[in-house]
């Protein structure tokens, strides 16, 4: 289980956490070489959860791109909507094994916050959940469904409250309550062994692409996208297929795209630098005071990112690139038209480059996107911007 | 003024404990935050923490938070910081606290000259991890500016015998499981519970018998500060208590006498 990326990782956080993170990278590695951890991880998985969720080829959707196949990983057919589900199920049994009594989270666009509270429900674990104000304002149906699953929902108020914000309250808790806690992070962020934990427990998703390709036309995909917030649905995907000769992409959040602003691209746009427990790709001025960020996604709205994704940016083995709200919003709208699907505003980030992309290949060509999410949460969202004429 | 670790070292052999007092630099104007320095001398502090704001503050409560939100939206940057440094470290000996972050966009290495050169006399990062400590130990011999490592009630046995190594200074011991200011929260992130101290306090001094201990993180009453000594801890580092007066615009003198009041 690797503590660094190259030069990115680490473990930078207070001494307090230090003997909790050891406690988990042990009670990690135990468990990872346990039949019995990983029958009763694959059968909620499959039984609870829904998995494997299909490959399925969008052929509407290909028909009126022109050009290469495009094929949807349907991880919005998971149990709760998304694939936080896997790692939510993975961390939570991994909590049991701890003898913890409460988990705690931090969410943005809400599915994250859901999937624990899922779990919590099903685990017997009481679960606290903190999210920014202003994302509980703009995802409030994740907001009801946490509450309606027992969970408490703990608004953050400072700075541009959201995600990050949501990241550090979690983490000041669980420095307080770290004796009975767990803190369930959802993303492949943070200390040291969160990122490879839930790099861990994603990489079902890119397994399953490998299995479903091979089974469905006895190859690799040529080219697979998925989006970047903290990075864990994109992990998940590109981790099985580092070694493999597929093309890997991912898609950061370009927000307005006006003038200066950042968006949330923090690999496309950061530099390295030191939060929330790891050292990565941030959003940062020039004496190291994180930037707010801001993206119609709100899964994506983040100034950081895994530290996995910084190391596999400089090394080159995958590309990164970030599209606009509007390119999200247009691709939205024509995954609802053509193949009777509506997916979260985060995977319609990787939907738009991954259309753009089919354009200029072969109709022989295969490209994977990971639908890492439904989008029923952002109806209103949806609703406020106009659709394309 | 003389240099923080050997003004702390010398009160510990002559058995006078200390109290270090913490203040976000730019949370106040800078006139205001000079006036209560000099009014902290005349209460008896040994020396002082300046805090230079970070925008993603993970180890503090409420109050430190709000005085870094404080201090950020104002403008405050890293010359201001210097700059009141210096005024600061001519009327008691100065510690900068601070996070990793904005310590590394300037350079390791330009940090520490910086900080030298405005007279400060050691570094606390509370997201220092000692496994990353190295380059900061490294610069030590140079720049004479120690870098503080911090232990806490979850610290076992083996890892307190290598932060008591590697420390600088002096080992700040966090009193509690919990933020800056813990302890009169409300909320599950803001409550904390004690941490018993004194076996820690003990075997930090049976490692390294030289080594000054003090304890912060939710000290605000004269109680606390007893019960701190009484666990053989060599002084207390009082942050929150007097931000939050501070903050809410008391008088230096007011303020000057709340840590004499600690004091005793």
């Amino acid at each position: 289980m690797p503590e660094w990326y190259g030069s990115f990782g680490g473990a930078y956080v207070p001494e307090t956490l230090v003997p909790a993170l050891k406690a988990l990278e042990e009670a990690w590695r135990t468990a990872r070489r346990d039949p019995g951890f990983k029958a009763e991880l694959a059968r909620l998985s499959r039984e609870w959860g829904g998995r494997p969720t299909p490959l399925y080829f969008a052929e509407n959707l290909t028909r009126e791109i022109g050009g290469a196949q495009i094929y949807l990983k349907r991880e919005d057919l998971v149990h709760g909507g998304a694939h936080k589900f896997n790692n939510a199920l993975g961390q939570g049994l991994l909590a049991k094994r701890l003898g913890k009594t409460r988990l705690i989270a931090e969410t943005g666009a809400g599915q994250h916050g859901v999937a624990t509270a899922m779990v919590g429900a099903k685990l017997a674990l009481r679960t606290e959940v903190y999210m920014g104000s202003v994302d509980m304002e703009r995802q409030k149906p994740n907001v009801l469904r946490m509450r309606l699953l027992g969970a408490t929902v703990r608004p953050v108020d400072h700075g541009a409250k959201t995600l990050k914000e949501a990241i550090n309250e979690a983490f000041r808790d669980w420095i307080t309550n770290v004796q009975t806690t767990y803190y369930l992070i959802g993303s492949a962020v943070g200390p040291h062994p969160f990122p490879s934990i839930v790099s861990d427990f994603q990489s079902v998703i890119g397994k399953e692409i490998l299995r479903q390709s091979k089974q469905a036309w006895g190859g690799h995909p040529d080219l697979v996208v998925a989006c970047v917030g903290g990075g864990s649905n994109a992990i998940g995907t590109f981790q099985p297929m580092l070694r493999t000769p597929v093309k890997l992409l991912g898609v950061e959040a370009g927000g307005s795209g006006s003038g200066l602003a950042v968006g949330s691209a923090s690999l496309t746009k950061g530099r390295p630098g030191v939060l929330q427990g790891m050292r990565t790709y941030l959003l940062q001025d020039a004496e190291g005071q994180v930037l707010e960020t801001e993206s119609i996604a709100a899964g994506l709205d983040y100034a950081g990112v895994g530290p996995e994704h910084a190391f596999l940016k400089e090394s080159g083995r995958v590309e990164y690139t970030s599209v606009t709200d509007r390119e999200a919003l247009d691709a939205f709208h024509r995954l609802c038209r053509t193949e009777g699907i509506i997916p979260a505003l985060e995977p319609s980030h990787a939907l738009a480059e991954a259309m753009r992309r089919a354009r200029d290949l072969p109709k022989t060509a295969r490209i994977v996107v990971t639908l890492s999410g439904r989008g029923d949460k952002d109806l209103e969202v949806v609703a406020q911007h106009a659709p394309p004429g | 003024m003389p240099h923080l670790g050997e003004t702390l070292a010398a009160r510990r052999r002559s058995k006078q404990p200390s109290l270090l007092v913490y203040m976000m630099a730019g949370s106040v104007p800078e006139e205001r935050f000079l006036s209560t320095v000099d009014a902290l001398k005349t209460a008896g502090v040994t020396g002082l923490e300046l805090g230079f704001p970070f925008s993603d503050p993970m180890a503090e409560g409420p109050v430190i938070q709000q005085a870094a939100t404080d201090a950020l939206r104002q403008g405050f940057h890293w010359p201001d910081l210097l700059r009141l440094l210096r005024a600061s470290s001519q009327r008691l000996p100065c510690a900068v606290m601070t996070y990793l972050n904005p310590v590394l966009q300037r350079g390791e290495a330009r940090a520490l000259e910086e900080l030298h050169e405005a007279g400060g006399s050691a570094l606390i990062l509370p997201d220092l991890p000692v496994e990353a400590a190295r380059p900061f130990r490294a610069l030590r011999r140079k720049e004479k500016v120690d870098t503080v490592l911090l232990a806490s009630p979850a610290t076992t046995p083996d890892r307190l015998a290598l932060l008591v190594r590697r420390t600088e200074g002096f080992l700040y011991l966090v009193s509690r499981y919990g933020t800056t200011g813990a302890g009169e929260g409300t909320t599950p992130s803001t409550q904390g519970k004690e941490g018993e101290l004194g076996p820690l306090v003990a075997r930090a001094h049976e490692l390294r018998p030289d080594l000054p201990v003090l304890v912060g993180f939710g000290v605000r009453s004269r109680e606390d500060v007893e019960r701190h000594r009484s666990s053989g801890a060599d002084g207390v580092i009082v942050g929150s208590a007097v931000q939050t007066r501070l903050s809410t615009g008391r008088s230096p003198e007011e303020i000057g006498s709340f840590v004499a009041s600690l004091l005793g």
